[in-house]
């Protein structure tokens, strides 16, 4: 009797053997030495650390290119940028580069992809599908209600605005820092009504499920949640986003970093890509820890540095790398 | 951090400037000749960007564009679907979408003369209570029935209620939602705002977001997270003149380039600002704001700052450059006086 060969799909580590010159595109040539090097790092966590004008874009557009001619499907391929408009540009670039498969990756903002997956999962976490996205305006006319639904308009001590409170729970929550801890940092004088600060917060939560809104941190955050808490839909994602790639990673914020850890978990192929010398988001919760601490959250990363420039003249980069050495102005 | 050089094999190229100025004013004047002259030069205005650390820096420099007829743009302003008029609108399609949005029926309600907080609040729970059932999972849609319901209503409610019915059939694509809701509230607009003609345009733009969708739910999502960027009552129209001059704050200069790049008011207590000076995390990400303004260049960077600026908060009189430049002299940056 003739012996079985069981057919097993292939591992995804199988892909690098495919030999430079069966591919279409020429990287090596099109590519300066660390551009290339980035471009054809495949399997496993890597922090890509792209200064200003080093081809940034370029570099992640060839590859989304390079993976797809390894044979990586599109759509286990997911790119997270800072705006719609970037990931869109980037599949365009990389459709022409290659060829119209490149389109067809998931690409995104955080928050679109949390959206996505909500609006499929909603059940899961006692939400419509239909809910309503609140911005930050809508965020604070209901906080403000609510705070006046409580009285608390009206008691003789002054109580935060619904704009400090908004800015409170927003930060509380991107920063995983505590109110109280918030509060002594930028609101001393508020520290002593912490309880009623926390009363408002439970109400507003209660709110929004009541009414099937969501804030913008309720999408991360209640990704976040339902990531955690079902291990199905943890793993199904994990297995769909094979390789997932995230782009000005300086700007990212405590739970964006957590939900690239849960996403990844089953296989740690990530690429991050940014500047630790560009984040200038923290007032909007990011934090430059996040790309400085890649390397020990995901221990076997490989950094990679792009430092040849294609915008500016040597004298501005001249004032630039200065400007950047100078640490000789500490706070008073 | 990680240490890193940038470097280019591009040779040549000019010697970033620092420009000092007496007061405000004078920087502003030197801005619009230095701009005037590039342009001679033949840098196009669409090659040139003025960039600030925060959005009200530039309003002196905005009168002296005007009076020279340079045209401009500013970003880093107000967005677009934070206006009030887009939000209205935008409200009308959201109950349409979500019946339980109370925030947006109580926008929405608010807009009908004489009806003030509390015939809405009546209103809103008897849309709640009777009509919607929060808890019946999956067919949260109200149906044809539940817009046809408003006939104990004020007779201007009723009125929205049988504009919102019409508009709510899941036949008529949100294009045309919007041309029906758009024609109920133009009176509205009219009534509120004095300055509804340029208004009016951002509501066209409103509706010709509308055409690209064919269904309300991924077009509500795409301007809660994705939104145009700025509004056209903020932004200062250029005009059937094309060529423009950006005016932005750093923070939405990120990811751009130009030939020439103007760094104002790179004083010290503006640029750090007053309140970063205190903490060293913060002093930190305003260097790096810094360094993200100077690499926006690619031919030509100058920085300015004006010296005697009144703080009033402090009490202080700023003249010092900023501390991110100070003391960097040639053979890096050079020494420039405005008389």
């Amino acid at each position: 009797m003739a012996k079985k060969f069981t057919l097993q799909p292939l591992p995804t580590d199988h892909l690098h053997l495919i030999q430079p010159q069966h591919l279409k595109i020429n990287y090596r040539q099109e590519l300066n030495p660390a551009q290339y090097e980035a471009v054809t790092s495949v399997n496993g966590p890597h922090l890509i650390i792209a200064g200003a004008g080093t081809g940034k874009t370029r570099t992640i557009v060839y590859r989304v290119s390079y993976l797809i001619e390894l044979g990586v499907k599109p759509s286990a391929i997911l790119l997270l940028t800072f705006t719609r408009k970037a990931a869109f540009e980037m599949m365009r670039r990389a459709a022409v580069l290659l060829d119209g498969r490149c389109e067809q990756i998931a690409g995104g903002t955080f928050h679109s992809f949390a959206n996505n997956i909500l609006r499929k999962y909603a059940g899961l976490i006692g939400y419509d599908a239909n809910f309503t996205i609140l911005d930050q305006t809508d965020a604070e006319d209901v906080i403000n209600l609510i705070r006046t639904r409580l009285k608390f308009d009206t008691k003789e001590k002054r109580f935060p605005r619904k704009e400090a409170l908004y800015d409170l729970y927003s930060r509380s929550i991107n920063t995983l820092t505590t109110l109280k801890d918030l509060l002594a940092l930028d609101y001393p004088n508020y520290l002593e009504q912490e309880a009623d600060i926390h009363a408002v917060h439970a109400a507003y939560v209660q709110y929004k499920r009541q009414h099937n809104l969501m804030d913008y941190d309720d999408l991360l955050l209640n990704l976040t949640v339902l990531l955690k808490q079902h291990e199905a839909v943890r793993a199904a994602l994990s297995d769909k986003y094979k390789y997932i790639m995230v782009d000005e990673y300086q700007d990212t914020n405590r739970m964006q970093a957590e939900l690239v850890k849960l996403l990844t978990f089953k296989h740690q192929n990530v690429m991050v890509v940014g500047d630790d010398a560009q984040c200038i988001y923290s007032f909007r919760g990011s934090t430059i820890r996040n790309i400085l601490e890649f390397p020990q959250e995901y221990p076997g990363c490989r950094v990679i540095k792009l430092e040849e420039n294609y915008r500016s003249t040597q004298p501005i980069l001249n004032l630039a790398n200065e400007i950047l050495k100078r640490t000789s102005f500490n706070a008073k | 951090m990680y240490y890193k050089e940038l470097y280019t094999t591009r040779p040549g190229g000019q010697l970033p400037q620092l420009v000092r100025a007496e007061n405000e004013n004078m920087q502003s004047r030197y801005v619009v000749q230095k701009i005037l002259q590039l342009r001679e030069e033949g840098v196009e205005l669409h090659d040139i960007a003025v960039l600030f650390r925060s959005s009200f820096l530039s309003f002196d420099l905005e009168i002296e564009l005007t009076k020279a007829n340079i045209p401009f743009m500013k970003f880093g302003g107000f967005k677009f679907i934070e206006t009030a008029h887009v939000k209205d609108v935008v409200a009308y399609f959201r109950v349409l979408d979500n019946p339980r949005d109370v925030v947006s029926w109580n926008r929405i309600l608010l807009l009908i003369e004489g009806v003030g907080p509390r015939t809405a609040e009546k209103i809103i729970d008897d849309i709640l209570k009777k009509r919607v059932q929060p808890d019946d999972g999956n067919s949260a849609l109200p149906t044809t029935r539940f817009w046809q319901e408003y006939h104990n209503y004020p007779e201007q409610v009723q009125t929205l209620f049988h504009v919102l019915g019409q508009a709510a059939r899941p036949s008529v694509p949100p294009a045309e939602k919007a041309q029906q809701i758009l024609q109920y509230y133009a009176p509205i607009l009219k009534a509120r705002y004095d300055d509804h003609q340029k208004r009016r345009k951002d509501l066209e733009m409103f509706q010709n977001i509308t055409e690209r969708y064919r269904e309300l739910g991924p077009l509500l999502t795409d301007l809660a997270l994705e939104p145009p960027n700025e509004s056209i009552v903020d932004v200062e129209s250029p005009g059937p003149e094309t060529e423009y001059l950006t005016l932005s704050t750093i923070h939405s200069a990120k990811g751009l380039e130009w030939h020439t790049v103007f760094i104002i008011y790179a004083l010290e207590g503006r640029f750090p600002t007053m309140r970063a000076v205190a903490s060293d995390e913060e002093l930190e990400e305003e260097q790096r704001l810094m360094y993200v303004a100077c690499t926006r260049a690619k031919e030509n960077l100058i920085i300015t700052y004006p010296m005697n600026i009144y703080d009033r908060e402090s009490g202080m009189i700023l003249t010092k450059p900023s501390r991110f430049i100070e003391g960097i002299d040639e053979p890096l940056l050079e020494p420039w006086v405005v008389e």
